[in-house]
Formats: structure tokens, sequence, C-alpha cells
């Protein structure tokens, strides 16, 4: 009996060291994707290290506590969608076959847009074969995109507001600045959207009277002729709504020609490094309202973590940072298993604990969630002076 | 100045502004147009060689701090070496009776510059140096980018150096045989294989001229810029008349100066939809383009 009993013993101390080895083991996977290739590869970068920076201050913390009160490692994996709808939607698919619970991207919006055209539109539709996985966005920044499927959810600033704000803001700083002329980069589709649906008709609602917009490609090289047709305009402010690469040749050649502006308003896109790397001298005094920036110790201690792994944290990748502060805990109120064969039903409740966030809270402060699956962060008017981005106003305060 | 003279002026201007910036990609001509004329062959590689040889030269920018000349010569250099290599992997060991072999393998090699150079700057724009950049020459009521204006004439001074070779020397004289016939040639004592790779090589220098001439009138590099000089050279071969030098620099500045043209007249995103038209005309109308001779080779 004795005997009987000691095999007992060594067979339960057995098992439990297999529970609790189980429970080490056990991890939640996380699944980011974005543009690592091409011209666009230092989105995808920057999402990487902050996506792996988060999870690492989340393990080094203890890890996501899950539903049975055993906590687990935060996982992350990183594809690269080539900022091409075909791949976004080729490396989505593959992810949602996986044991990933939900997925962190696209960096570009035409990707965005189509991909979440294969989600289910409604949760629950079982007339809707589409994906049920959710997609969690920290980049794509096209406005209005997460109403096209429930289980989309975005944590992009909100640029119509911000514009709204910014230009109101100018109205009253710079009173003697009574007009606006645009530079549109007018075959990339955040640029085009953001000028002609936020930046033109936001500055009118200010006030402004709007003389007219330049136009220009995403690989023109030679802005000699949309920059005479700016100077002749004669605006007080100069809105350019492009990518650092033809905003920085854009600059440049308004440098050269001298044109006479009061205020100059970039791209939030542009708030980034990129774009100091490429023209800082020409891009002094420019004005971006961005959703981040180092000011307090929160903000500052993401950027040292991304920059401890290779990235940097701006507007785009620092949402990344708090897309996963929020799935963590959206994972531990949800009560996620985190095996096998509760994937389904875990993707299945971190979309509807996302749904259900009224508030979440971000590295600038608290974020408004919408009933659309959007996000109305806080934000800052940055300026770019002597090579470096430089708070200079923050309307919350 | 009333709307009337602003509206006279300014396409005049925007002419001038083509025709100078126009000079590069006579550059990228020249070296489509060359290769073409010694192989019979295109290869698509040239102008992403060209925009890596700029890229190469931002070590001699960033570390040495040397001036923009010293860049821009590096440029050249670097995009020879790249030449070197293409026709190396691309066209030395492939069958001359396998054309589109060769036409794929360049393709192939330009994504591969194209990634490599995205992987080594996380497509970053990289700011390049100019000279006389802040230089504008007025000639009222019109005026001339100093930086362009330099362009030009050196662009100029690449294309005269050029052809000296190419009339002038031993070297020349070899290439201009293996294109014209290239098994007398063989027969006459000249290496084929030699001659080849160094026209690859001279283009390559002229590509990278060209790549750093790009970079410094846009005051940055990014690798944005090979497919549209891809295009553009491969539509300035065609317009200037395939195989010809003189072809190639009068096509680069007149694409130049109907891009601006059209640009002002239709707007940049009607621009490329009727450089395209003048280069379906060119070839509905004159295959042969402005200089090239309908002929065969043996």
């Amino acid at each position: 009996m004795k005997r009987l009993l000691t095999i007992a013993a060594a067979v339960g101390v057995a098992l439990s060291a297999g529970a609790a080895a189980d429970a080490a083991d056990r991890t939640v996977k996380i699944a980011g994707f974005g543009a690592k290739s091409g011209v666009v590869r230092s989105f995808g970068i920057n999402t990487e290290a902050v996506l792996r920076a988060a999870a690492r201050a989340i393990n080094d913390a203890g890890g996501v506590k899950l539903a049975d009160g055993s906590m687990a490692a935060m996982e992350v994996s990183f594809d690269d969608d080539r900022c091409n709808a075909e791949e976004g939607i080729s490396v989505v698919r593959r992810i949602a076959s996986s044991d990933a619970v939900v997925g962190v991207g696209p960096t570009c919006s035409n990707v965005a847009e189509p991909l979440f055209g294969i989600l289910q539109a409604k949760a629950g539709d079982e007339g809707d074969s589409g994906l049920q996985f959710p997609i969690f966005t920290d980049t794509a920044i096209k406005g209005g995109l997460a109403k096209i499927s429930e289980w989309a959810f975005r944590n992009v600033p909100n640029e119509s507001q911000m514009y709204k704000s910014l230009f109101e803001w100018l109205a009253s700083e710079h009173p003697d600045a009574r007009s606006v002329y645009g530079g549109v980069e007018e075959d990339f589709a955040h640029s085009r959207f953001t000028w002609y649906k936020v930046m033109k008709t936001r500055s009118a609602d200010a006030g402004y009277e709007v003389k007219g917009e330049s136009k220009w490609l995403l690989n023109d090289t030679n802005f000699t002729t949309q920059v005479r047709e700016m100077k002749r305009a004669g605006a007080d402010i100069v809105a350019i709504s492009a990518h650092p690469f033809t905003t920085c040749g854009v600059l440049k050649e308004m440098a050269r020609q001298r044109v006479p502006y009061k205020v100059l308003v970039g791209l939030t896109s542009s708030s980034s490094l990129e774009t100091l790397n490429g023209c800082a001298k020409q891009a002094e005094g420019i004005i971006i309202p961005t959703s981040f920036a180092p000011v307090n110790p929160d903000a500052v201690a993401a950027a040292d973590a991304a920059a401890a792994l290779g990235g940097s944290a701006d507007l785009h990748s620092a949402a990344a940072w708090e897309i996963v502060m929020i799935l963590k805990d959206v994972i531990e109120s949800a009560g996620i298993q985190a095996t096998a064969d509760s994937v389904e039903a875990d993707r299945r409740a971190i979309r509807d604990g996302l749904a259900a966030l009224k508030t979440t809270t971000g590295l600038l402060g608290e974020i408004q969630r919408t009933e659309e699956g959007e996000a109305v962060k806080p934000y800052v008017y940055v300026h770019a002076a002597d090579g470096a981005w430089v708070v200079l106003h923050d309307p919350n305060a | 100045m009333s709307d009337f003279w602003w509206n006279v002026i300014d396409p005049v201007q925007s002419v001038l502004d083509g025709v100078m910036f126009g000079s590069i990609y006579a550059l990228i001509g020249i070296g489509f147009t060359l290769i073409f004329g010694v192989m019979h062959k295109i290869n698509l590689a040239y102008a992403a060689a060209s925009i890596g040889g700029a890229y190469a030269s931002l070590v001699v920018f960033q570390v040495f701090h040397a001036p923009a000349l010293l860049v821009f010569l590096s440029a050249a250099a670097a995009s020879g070496v790249i030449g070197y290599i293409v026709y190396i992997c691309c066209f030395r060991f492939i069958p001359t009776e396998m054309p589109l072999a060769t036409l794929m393998a360049s393709v192939g090699m330009l994504i591969l510059i194209d990634e490599v150079v995205v992987h080594a700057t996380a497509g970053m724009p990289e700011p390049y140096p100019a000279m006389f950049d802040d230089v504008m020459i007025d000639l009222e009521p019109f005026w001339i980018r100093g930086d362009l204006a330099m362009i030009f004439a050196l662009s100029v001074v690449a294309m005269l150096v050029l052809l000296y070779v190419l009339h002038r020397t031993r070297l020349g004289l070899a290439t201009r045989a293996v294109a014209q016939q290239p098994s007398a040639a063989q027969l006459c004592g000249i290496d084929q294989q030699n001659t080849n790779a160094v026209t690859f090589v001279i283009t390559g220098a002229l590509g990278g001229l060209a790549g750093a001439m790009v970079g410094a009138s846009v005051g940055i590099l990014s690798p944005l810029l090979a497919l549209p000089l891809t295009v553009k050279g491969l539509i300035v071969t065609v317009i200037g008349g395939l195989g010809s030098i003189p072809g190639a620099i009068v096509a680069g500045l007149l694409v130049g100066g109907f891009e601006n043209v059209f640009q002002y007249f239709r707007g940049v995103t009607e621009r490329d939809i009727y450089v395209m038209l003048l280069l379906f005309v060119f070839l509905t109308f004159r295959p042969q383009g402005l200089f090239g001779r309908i002929s065969t080779r043996d």
C-alpha cells in the first residue's frame, strides 16, 4: 500500500509539474503585418519593433492573465505585405489559419480597404462567409475604413478632427494669415484624401480662402511648375499633403523659388524621421498635428523601448504600442483560454471585447472609441525646429 | 505683371525647366541606346544600377563628407562597377540567340538592386548633395535653376566625352565595330566580350552620373526613382532611335520639355498619358525614331 501511495504521489507531482509547465508555455499569439519592402519599409520596421517592445514589456511584467488564472506570454510575429492588397489579403488568410488570436496591421490604406472587405461584415451573420478574424490597425489612416467590417478596428488618429482644430488654432495664432494653398500628392490615397476631404474643407470651415492646389505624383522629381503655381497664388498658408520624399522635393523647390508664406502645414505622416533626414533645413517650421510625441514618461519609455529594438516610435508605430496594451486588457477581461481548441472562441471574445470599448488609455492620454471601431485620439501640434520635432502646442493642455 | 503675360511666360519657363531636366533623361537614354547598339539587347536594370551607384556614393558623402563633385564622380565609378556586375550576371553567359532570357534577367536585376537599396536604407529618403542648388540665374522674366544649369552642363560634357571616346579612340572604334558587324569585328581580332563589358562599364558610369544628377536636382535619393527613370529612358531610346546617341540626346531634351508642357496645359495626372501617346506616335509613324536607321546586322 505504501508503495502504491508513493507511485500515486509521484504521478501526481509529475502531472502537476506538467500542468505548470503547460501554463508557463502557453502563449497568446499576436500576428503583426505591414510593409517591410519597398519605399514604405521603414513603416513596417517601426511597427514590428514597437509591437515586440510592447510585448516584451508585458512579458517582463509577468505576461497576460488567462481565463483559468494562469499567466501566458505574449508572442508577436510579423509578416511583410509589401503594401500590396493581394499580398495583404494572402498574409491575413495565412495568419487566420494559424493559432494567432488577433492581427495588427496593415501599413497601407490601399491594403486595409480591400482586406477589411474580406472580413465578415457583421459579426455573427451566418449568411456571411467572410473571415472571422479580428484586425486592429495601427497605421493605415485613410478615413472611415473600420466601418467596412465589425471585425476591423483601428487605433489611427482622426485627421479630420486634428486639422479642424489646427486650422482653428492657426486662425487665432496668425490672424494676419487669411488664405490657404495646397500641395497634394495626387496618386497616393492618403495624401489625396487628406487634402481634398480634410485640409481643404477644414481650412475653409475655419474661415480661410482656399486659393487652389498644386498636384504632383509620388515618383515625381521635378516640381518647378507646381511651385510656380504656388508662388503665383500668394497664399499665407501653404499646406502640403504628401509623403516625405516629395514633401522634401517641394520644400527644396519652394526655397529655391523663394515662395513667400506665413505658415507651413504638413501631412500627419510627414512628422517622422524621414522628413528630417531628407530636408531638415527646408522643413524648419512646418507644423503638423500628430497623435504621438515623447512628451510624458510613458511615451518616452515606449519610444526608448522601440529604439532598443531598432525602431522609431512615431504617430503610426506608437499606435501599435497602445494596441498591444489595449489587447492585454481585453484578453484579460474577456477570459481568453489560449488553447489549440479555443482559437475561434478567443478571436470572437477579443472582437467582442474590442467592440465594447468606449475608452482606452493611450500614450498621450485617453482615447475615445467610436461605435464604428475607430479611435478619437489625443494629439499635439509639432513643428520642425533645429532638426527635431518639437511640441508647439497641446490643444488638450 | 498681368495674367496675360504670366500665361505666356509660364509655359516657356516650363519648357526651359523641362529641357534642363531632360538632360538627365538624355544620359539615361544614351546608356540604353549604347548597350542596344552594341549588343542589340535591352538592359532594363540600367536605371536601377544608376540609382544604385548614386546610393553607393552616399558613403563618400556621409562618411568622408566629400564635396559634391567628388560624390558625383564616385556615383559614376560605383555605377560602372554595378554595370559590369549586371553584364556578368545577365548578359555574359546567356546565349545571344535568347534575347528574352537576357531581358528577364535584367528585370530580375532591376528588382534585386531596388530591394538591396531598400533594405540598406529602410526605404528612407537620403539627402544628396547638390552644386549651386541655391543659385537662381535671373534672365528676367525667366530664370534658370543653378543646379539644373550645372546638371545640364555636366551632362553635355559627359556626352561630349562619350562621343570623343566612341569616335576618336581605339576603344570607340572597337565598340562601333562590334555594334555594326560583331562577327567581322571578331575576325579582325576585336574581343567581343571585352568590348561588351567595357560598354557596360562606360554606360554604367554615365548612368551613375545621371543617378547622381537626379539626386542632386531633387536634393534627396529614394528607391522610388528607379522605375520612372527606366520608363523615361526607354521612351527616350525609342523616340531618339534605337542605337543612336545623338537621337538619345535630342529625345531626352525633347521628352523633358514636352513632359512639362503637357503638365502645364493638361495637369500632372494626364502628363504621362501624353508622353506615352508621343511614344506611340513615333512607334507608328516613325518606328526608327528621330535618328535611327532601319537596318539589319549579320
